[in-house]
């Protein structure tokens, strides 16, 4: 709940990444409930025929085809040209929106770095299984990061495919500092308008919006995403350890609240909390979005192996 | 309700209260602490606000519970006290009864276990005087009531002078013990207007300048005071007592009655002991006995001996008379007479044996026991030193003396110089003298009756030879040799004149027209009765009164302290002293209590005369001293005993039943409500209670909203 005081900030791949984790974590691989055109040829079904070994459809013959796929045995019963149609193999592309602001600086552990961990686990994952994996970082900064883009954008990298690039991506997640507010919506819109192609998203937010998150995420889903919604909180959000009277300043805008920390009151915010988590969930649920929350003592491990294969996002 | 300091609260709430106001929006300091976001804190808030059904209130409950202690505090301040007739700066004097009646176990007969009448009286006393007004703690300290507490049976004790310290009050009057003496109010109330200041008085004259203000001894000015007297009521003399006026509705002597006006009691009032002039080993001991119970009864009266019960008595009586119109009850009494064998001292007791089965028909114990001392039979010897004259010779053979010597002026000097004169106990002188002996001594020790002689040494009498025939005209009625008797009629036919020297012991008895006839000599150990005049030469012999008064002489001389003891004379009444002679080579003289305790040492004067008290309670009391022992004395250890019995033996006392008025010398005072005694109660301490339990029920709010 409280801004660290000496956050973790990850200099090292290994601090991101540790080489225990990678082996718990090799075997899996990233699976979308939807399927996706792709961009190059890869180990994923791809909504186009193509020149995988796996038969798809046969099709009537017109002039011009390829005659090295008619399908003789047909033309043999039938006395007419059918060409042999295949499956297309290509690779998905991974997307992940991880949350840039100050609010994600809390916590203990803090959230942000372990929303960095996630990032790389998954970002990993998906380099090694051929994927074209993005990472964008978003929260409201003074001036533009990428030239052309949004002030919402905190930083992006794209088009990252090969086991070769998993150190591109930790400089980049390491580069990253929260900081700063957020517009949760405007970054989203902007994702979704530079957004090439249709794969999997999953967005790293501890969703505490006070714009609301709703916008960004519907914006998202609709440009055809997959969307995964995992919504890290931090151990002290949901067990609040403070008490007295107490001046609440949020870290982002800067709002205070004046609170006297009391057992009514303590009950109010658990249950804001909880109806809150939940409000999200159902709106996930609505929109085919997979919503997910997390506290960030939860061992990533644990959250990659168990939570997210549970929940079809890793196979 | 009263205030004693509101002004003062008034002010000080004026500044407190809004100053916590203040202090209070002032107060709240918060810790400023960075969250992630507070989005849910604001949302649990306004809920919290939003289902609050008194917002202000439970905003500031703290502020709320804080003014309701400061409230408290300040009423505190203001000193509220309750009570209808609260005039301040009173005076008041207690007095309490600590005769034997407060001995009764009438008291309250509600409780479980019976209390006498004294402990009631306390505890009454202490609820008055916790309903004293107490000093402000601001305010001059004269707005205070004061009280006096004065203990009384006969004698009268301030325990307590006039002070406004309750403690201290409620020490003395706690520490008031039950005597057994009879009351009387006199002392006690002497004792309480000897505090008050003489008035003044100032005679401004015509032209209105003021002389010299004149204190008059005797007139009581300054404060009025309030009397309350605790008492069953019986007290012989009331009538010394003179109430104020009523001051402002507030009755200036109230009388709280204590004990129940229906109680009845059986208790001896006489105890006396006789032994027969004949034969002095027989021994009458007679028992004097009053009930003021209106039914007849019967009790036992048991004759105790050395502790042991030798005779029991009925003693019928017959029911008191009780006047239907008054109330008042007329005691009946009775009497019983034990007749013993007993040459030898004794300590004769009494006891009434009464309430057998009915223990609450006789409240009182102390009544129902009586001792007495009994010195052993002692028959006197006379030894009468005459040169023939037949007059005394006959009367005293009249008189039926046990041993009576006949001796002429040369046997008697015979025996002095053998030193046998010590087994005489009266030499009876006819108009003779003895003869001086070493040094001038003319009287050995011992006791003499000179008749028609006088002593004219050194501190005796200045003899001027014969005078003129008179008469006696005066004479002391009250000494015990001449109260039984008249000499009015005895004309003297040649009287001798005497004179008493400035400065002299001797006390003149009886005078004629020309001085002193008949004259006592009284030294440490020699006791003499000069009769001036020769009786031969007067009409006396012819009268009765000669030989009655030789009788009285013999007696009188022949059996006084020292020598022999009258049987009923070691008796002592409590509430009196105990005043005796011991030998005058007594040392370390010390008196032994009922309750086996000593006194200290007892001083006695040059001529052995002795004086121990008052006498608190009844009982068996020793005088014990080292040195020779008189005619009567127990010797133990080497030690010398005497022994004294203190019975009540007080009709008065011993009529139980509380009295409802009583007569003052200037109104009549009924007695107040039992145990209703206006109390003035202080408030504020609970106030500052009360204070302090939501101070606590504050913190535990407070704690309650901040932890879990």
């Amino acid at each position: 709940m409280l801004r660290s005081e000496n956050p973790t900030r990850p200099a090292t791949i290994e601090e991101l990444l540790s080489s225990e984790l990678i082996g718990k974590i090799s075997h899996l691989d990233v699976s979308s409930r939807k399927i996706f055109a792709g961009k190059l040829k890869g180990e994923r079904r791809s909504k186009k025929r193509g020149e995988s070994v796996e038969f798809a459809d046969h099709r009537p013959y017109a002039t011009g085809d390829d005659l090295r796929h008619i399908d003789w045995n047909i033309y043999a019963r039938l006395d007419r040209f059918f060409m042999k149609l295949f499956m297309e193999e290509e690779d998905l592309s991974l997307h992940i929106v991880i949350d840039a602001s100050a609010s994600a600086d809390c916590g203990e552990p803090n959230k942000f770095y372990y929303m960095q961990q996630v990032a790389m686990s998954l970002g990993y994952i998906g380099l090694l299984n051929l994927n074209r994996v993005a990472v964008t970082a978003v929260g409201m900064r003074d001036e533009l990061v990428l030239a052309g883009g949004d002030q919402s954008i905190a930083g992006n990298i794209r088009d990252l495919r090969g086991r070769r690039r998993t150190h591109d991506l930790a400089r980049f997640l390491c580069s990253m500092t929260p900081e700063g507010g957020t517009d949760f919506g405007q970054a989203c819109k902007r994702i979704a308008m530079t957004r090439r192609g249709k794969g999997v998203m999953i967005v790293l937010s501890d969703f505490l919006m006070k714009e609301g998150y709703e916008t960004g995420l519907r914006m998202l889903v609709g440009r055809g995403y997959d969307v995964f919604a995992i919504q890290v909180l931090s151990p002290q959000e949901v067990e609040p350890d403070i008490a007295g009277d107490l001046q609440l300043r949020d870290v982002e805008d800067g709002d205070m609240a004046e609170v006297t920390i009391s057992a009514p009151l303590l009950k109010k915010y658990k249950e804001n909390l909880s109806a809150y988590c939940q409000e999200l969930r159902d709106f996930c649920a609505r929109r085919e979005i997979t919503g997910l929350t997390i506290q960030s003592d939860t061992p990533i491990d644990t959250l990659l192996v168990e939570y997210l294969r549970k929940r079809g996002l890793l196979r | 309700m009263i205030w004693a300091t509101p002004m003062l609260a008034g002010l000080v709430a004026a500044i407190a209260v809004p100053s916590l106001v203040i202090l209070y929006f002032l107060k709240l300091r918060r810790i400023p602490r960075e969250v992630s976001s507070t989005l849910l804190w604001k949302k649990a808030i306004q809920d919290l606000q939003a289902n609050a059904p008194f917002q202000r209130l439970r905003r500031n409950l703290l502020l709320f519970l804080q003014l309701i202690i400061l409230g408290l505090i300040l009423l505190a301040l203001a000193q509220p006290r309750s009570t209808a007739t609260a005039s301040a700066g009173r005076k008041l004097v207690i007095l309490i009864d600590r005769s034997a009646s407060m001995r009764a176990v009438d008291g309250e007969t509600a409780r479980s276990t019976p209390i006498t009448r004294l402990e009631v009286a306390k505890e009454r006393a202490i609820r008055l005087v916790e309903g004293l007004a107490s000093p402000s703690l601001f305010e001059e300290a004269d707005k205070a009531d004061e009280a006096m507490v004065i203990a009384f049976d006969r004698s009268a004790e301030i325990v307590s002078q006039f002070t406004s310290d309750k403690q201290s009050l409620i020490n003395a009057i706690n520490g008031i013990v039950q005597t057994d003496g009879p009351s009387t109010i006199e002392e006690a109330y002497r004792l309480a207007q000897s505090q008050r200041p003489n008035r003044v008085f100032i005679d401004t004259g015509p032209t209105g300048e003021g002389t010299d203000p004149v204190e008059i001894e005797g007139i009581k000015g300054g404060d009025a005071y309030f009397f309350h007297l605790f008492s069953d009521g019986k007290i012989s003399d009331l009538d010394v007592v003179r109430a104020d006026e009523d001051v402002a509705e507030a009755p200036s002597f109230e009388y709280h009655a204590v004990g129940d006006a229906s109680s009845v009691s059986v208790g001896l009032t006489a105890l006396r002991a006789e032994r027969d002039y004949e034969d002095p080993t027989k021994l009458s001991v007679f028992v004097g006995v009053q009930s003021t119970d209106p039914n007849p009864r019967s009790v036992d009266a048991e004759l105790l001996v050395g502790g042991a019960v030798v005779s029991v008595r009925p003693v019928v009586l017959e029911g008191a008379e009780v006047d239907e119109q008054t109330g008042t009850r007329e005691a009946s009494s009775g009497g019983v007479v034990f007749e013993l064998n007993e040459p030898d001292g004794v300590v004769v007791g009494v006891r009434l044996a009464t309430g057998f089965g009915e223990a609450d028909l006789d409240v009182l114990d102390t009544d129902n026991r009586g001792t007495l001392i009994v010195p052993p039979a002692k028959q006197s010897t006379v030894a009468l030193v005459t040169t023939g004259s037949l007059f005394l010779q006959e009367a005293l053979r009249g008189l039926s003396i046990s041993d009576l010597q006949i001796m002429t002026p040369a046997q008697y000097e015979t025996m002095r110089e053998a030193g046998d004169a010590g087994a005489i106990d009266l030499f009876v002188f006819d108009r003779t003298m003895p003869k001086a002996g070493d040094g001038g001594v003319v009287f050995d020790p011992g006791r003499y009756l000179v008749v028609g002689d006088v002593y004219t040494g050194p501190g005796g009498v200045v003899d001027q030879g014969d005078g003129p025939g008179t008469q006696i005209i005066n004479w002391r009625r009250t000494h015990p040799l001449l109260r039984d008797l008249t000499l009015d009629a005895v004309v003297i036919g040649k009287s001798r004149t005497i004179e008493i020297p400035e400065g002299s012991e001797l006390v003149s008895l009886a005078e004629t027209t020309e001085g002193p006839a008949i004259v006592e000599m009284s030294t440490g150990d020699v006791r003499a009765v000069m009769v001036g005049f020769d009786p031969a030469f007067s009409n006396w012999p012819f009268d009765v009164s000669f030989v009655v008064f030789l009788a009285s002489a013999v007696d009188y001389l022949g059996t006084q302290v020292g020598v022999d003891v009258d049987v009923n004379a070691r008796q002592i009444t409590p509430g009196f002293v105990l005043a005796d002679r011991v030998p005058t080579d007594a040392g370390n003289i010390r008196v032994k209590l009922p309750d086996g305790s000593m006194s200290g040492e007892v001083i006695a004067a040059p001529d052995g005369r002795i004086v121990y008290g008052p006498i608190r309670e009844t009982g068996v009391y020793s005088v014990q001293w080292n040195g020779s022992a008189g005619a009567s004395d127990v010797k133990d250890d080497g030690k010398v005993l005497r022994f004294y019995a203190a019975n009540l033996l007080d009709a008065p006392e011993s009529d139980l039943g509380t009295s409802e008025v009583l007569d003052l010398s200037n109104r009549v005072v009924s007695a107040s409500g039992q145990g209703e005694i206006t109390r003035l109660k202080e408030w504020w301490p609970w106030l500052l209670i009360g204070a302090l339990g939501v101070m606590m029920f504050e913190w535990w709010i407070y704690n309650r909203k901040v932890y879990l």
